[in-house]
């Protein structure tokens, strides 16, 4: 449930651009915001934060960055709406703060003046005051606030100045009246434009007289911030430079992340295995060592690439590069339906596609950020390296491909992640020539200037991101893990091998006994055409959670008991096990290359991993889409391997 | 004579802005913009594949695509 506002308290909507110091705004006023989440319906973050100035709750409430009060997207829709006071939970705001960046005058107050036409008491924020007086560029204040007839103070984040004129001025204007309207000179539309043409053409018309003798001059001259740009922007430095910060920024997921997740994962086995030692044996300790910490930490360890990845992404966004990458990738990326903004997100998702689907919240077009997040999961991320290594270590033969300087098993497992590249741009291709139809989201985008990053914004970002992970998702996540550790572990079997066996023997005819099991022999004629025998399918469907279970399952259910397989002594001895694994009452191995072939193409395809669909679900706030992901992914994957297989075999391999 | 469009200026070039073409979403996000007529832009850059634009206007710098600054209609400053 929402929680309800505190009775008597003030609301004040923060509204402004994109990229105008928001955010450090809200962070100066309240602080850490106390309830964050997502409009019901739409997948629009909210934030509200909370301070009290002199005795006086004050409930501050973040709007989307928006252009204009004339909503083009459902996004820009929920600014007008909470401003009118038709979303439920948010009480129509007492007073409106606009955020203008000094910098950008004649834009920013595009929206301001819209502001003024809200009907409600407006105050105006001038945000980068330092960066204007640094840049020359005089502003009368006092005079543009009689121009506005609203009050306008000058806000400093290094410094600070302004804030406690800025709690002061929302505190007397919520009591007091609202401004009058900027007169337009709308002209009559001789040529059928429609009204909010007409609007934004007489409005930049009155900001222009309004800005007359209260701003200098804009100077035009090249300053250190444009050759900066230039050099960033370049077709050939820009390129390298962007190629350079980009893998900077996907090596230090890839390589500082799993340390800090051995971490947890230690910490998670220390404490499951002191829970062991206290419950006696039984299903009690099973439930709460095998499934509820299980799934606590299968949660956890996705917290170190989260906050990484935020952080990393919100320095580029602080410092403005972020757009800048969109600038340079968008070419590359419109021509499947995509746009630049997708980069990151799908870059990211290289490592794990669940820090990778939440970048995606940079993508304001709700299109392309749906798109986006449907094909991330096809990024071959970082839990599907393990089952490619291990396959193509043990099936792929040990000879060149074609070229002397090229391993096979090096060539196949580049092919696995090109496989994904393909086949995630032909999906967004189709997706958005069919689902997805419709006129192409304009791609008209503000390239903000350099400035240093806030060390404040940036944790910020990384903290929320990473506790929306834990407190939405995670909660999701273990409530699924117990569910599938009951389908692993029930029904017992009724019958354990004769004179108890071995515990290997035991934990394998457990499985083979459950519901997980005999689910395995159920799809038995939908995997063999997989070349794959009932115990590969029952893997499969147990590696629902996360796909590198598939091996710790293929080593349960082959007995050979609960093998580490991350240890090369474990990975040793399940790769042994598979290739003396026989068909049934035969002594035709199961495990042959084209087998091999068809299980890593169906892993690098398939939707394998509860916790990205249910990241899935909650970014885009329905659980329509988490399951057309499951979908197409999985029926993808099964083509993809059935043709593999198929053709393996008829070619003889 | 045929008018001429901001998708086919020069590099470093400024122009001004004559009417942007169309009633769509596209117009008007270009107008909010403060892409109006009589409003002079610079052509900053363009992308490695030649799209999107980065232009320089009222003192910001914005990006739009080529198939979008075609709907820009200019003249000499």
């Amino acid at each position: 449930m929402r929680p309800a506002m505190t009775p008597g308290s003030l609301t004040v909507a923060l509204l402004g651009n994109p990229n105008v110091g928001k955010s450090t705004l809200f962070t100066a006023l309240a602080g850490i915001p106390t309830r964050v989440g997502n409009y019901p319906g739409v997948t629009v973050e909210e934030k509200i934060g909370r301070f009290t100035h002199h005795g006086q709750a004050i409930d501050l409430v973040d709007l989307p960055g928006t252009y204009s009060l004339v909503p083009q997207s459902p996004d820009e829709r929920v600014a007008v709406d909470v401003l009118r006071g038709a979303f439920a939970g948010v009480p129509r705001p007492d007073c409106i703060l606009v955020v203008a960046d000094a910098t950008n005058l004649a834009r920013n107050l595009f929206l301001a003046t819209q502001a003024l036409e809200v009907g409600l008491p407006v105050v105006v924020a001038l945000s980068l005051a330092d960066v204007a007086d640094r840049r020359g560029l005089r502003i009368d204040v006092p005079e543009l606030s009689r121009r506005l007839g609203c009050p306008v103070v000058r806000f400093a984040a290094p410094t600070g100045e302004g804030v406690g004129r800025i709690r002061d001025l929302v505190l007397t204007a919520s009591s007091g009246q609202p401004p009058r309207p900027l007169d337009l000179e709308r002209s009559p539309a001789p040529d059928g434009r429609p009204p909010a043409a007409i609007d934004a053409i007489a409005r930049y018309v009155a900001i222009e007289r309004l800005l007359e003798g209260v701003t200098g001059a804009v100077r035009v001259e090249t300053t250190a911030e444009d050759r900066i740009d230039a050099l960033l922007t370049h077709p050939v430095w820009g390129t390298l430079i962007f190629a350079g910060v980009m893998l900077g920024m996907f090596a230090a997921i890839f390589w500082l992340a799993p340390p800090l997740m051995d971490l947890i994962s230690s910490f998670m086995d220390g404490l499951s295995a002191l829970v062991a030692r206290m419950l006696p044996e039984g299903a009690v300790r099973s439930l709460v060592v095998d499934g509820i910490l299980a799934g606590v930490s299968s949660t956890a360890v996705f917290v170190p690439q989260i906050a990484l990845l935020f952080l990393f992404v919100a320095l580029l966004e602080g410092c403005g590069y972020l757009a800048r990458a969109a600038f340079l990738m968008d070419r590359l990326l419109v021509g499947v339906g995509l746009s630049g903004k997708s980069f990151i997100p799908l870059l990211s998702s290289f490592a794990c596609a669940i820090p990778g689907i939440m970048a995606a919240r940079t993508i304001e077009s709700r299109r392309d950020r749906l798109l986006t997040i449907l094909v991330a999961p096809l990024m071959s991320c970082s839990a599907r390296l393990p089952v490619y290594l291990l396959l193509c270590g043990a099936f792929v033969p040990d000879r060149a491909a074609g070229v002397p300087w090229l391993p096979l098993k090096a060539a196949v497992l580049a092919g696995l992640y090109a496989l994904g590249v393909v086949v995630a741009a032909a999906v967004a291709w189709v997706l958005s020539r069919t689902l997805f139809r419709g006129p192409q989201q304009p791609f008209v985008m503000e390239l903000p200037g350099w400035r240093w990053p806030r060390a404040g914004v940036v944790f910020e970002r990384s903290r929320e991101a990473a506790w929306s992970f834990l407190g939405n998702a995670g909660t999701l996540i273990v409530a699924l893990s117990i569910v599938l550790w009951a389908l692993g572990h029930y029904p017992k079997p009724a019958v354990l091998p004769a004179g108890g066996g071995e515990v290997a023997d035991v934990r394998g005819e457990a499985l083979r006994q459950s519901f997980l099991g005999r689910a395995g022999r159920l799809v038995e004629p939908l995997v063999k055409p997989l070349g794959w025998d009932w115990r590969i399918g029952c893997a499969a469907l147990a590696s629902f959670p996360a796909r590198e279970v598939v091996l710790a399952t293929l080593g349960v259910i082959y007995n050979l008991g609960d093998v580490d397989t991350e240890s090369a002594d474990g990975a040793t001895a399940l790769e042994r096990r598979l290739k003396s694994a026989r068909w049934d009452g035969t002594d035709r191995p199961v495990f042959t290359l084209p087998v091999a072939l068809s299980i890593m193409v169906f892993f690098a395809l398939c939707a394998q991993c509860a916790s990205t669909l249910v990241v899935i679900g909650r970014e885009t706030g329905s659980w329509i889409w988490p399951a057309v992901t499951f979908a197409y992914m999985t029926a993808l994957a099964w083509l993809g391997a059935f043709v593999v297989f198929q053709a393996g075999t008829w070619l003889g391999w | 004579m045929v008018t001429a469009s901001l998708d086919d200026v020069m590099v470093g070039s400024t122009v001004r802005v004559q009417d942007v073409s169309g009633g769509d979403a596209v117009a008007i996000r270009l107008l909010e913009m403060g892409v109006t007529p009589g409003v002079e832009v610079r052509l900053v850059g363009k992308a490695p594949f030649g799209d999107p634009l980065e232009l320089e206007l009222r003192g910001y710098r914005l990006s739009i695509r080529r198939q979008e600054a075609a709907r820009v209609a200019i003249g000499d400053r």
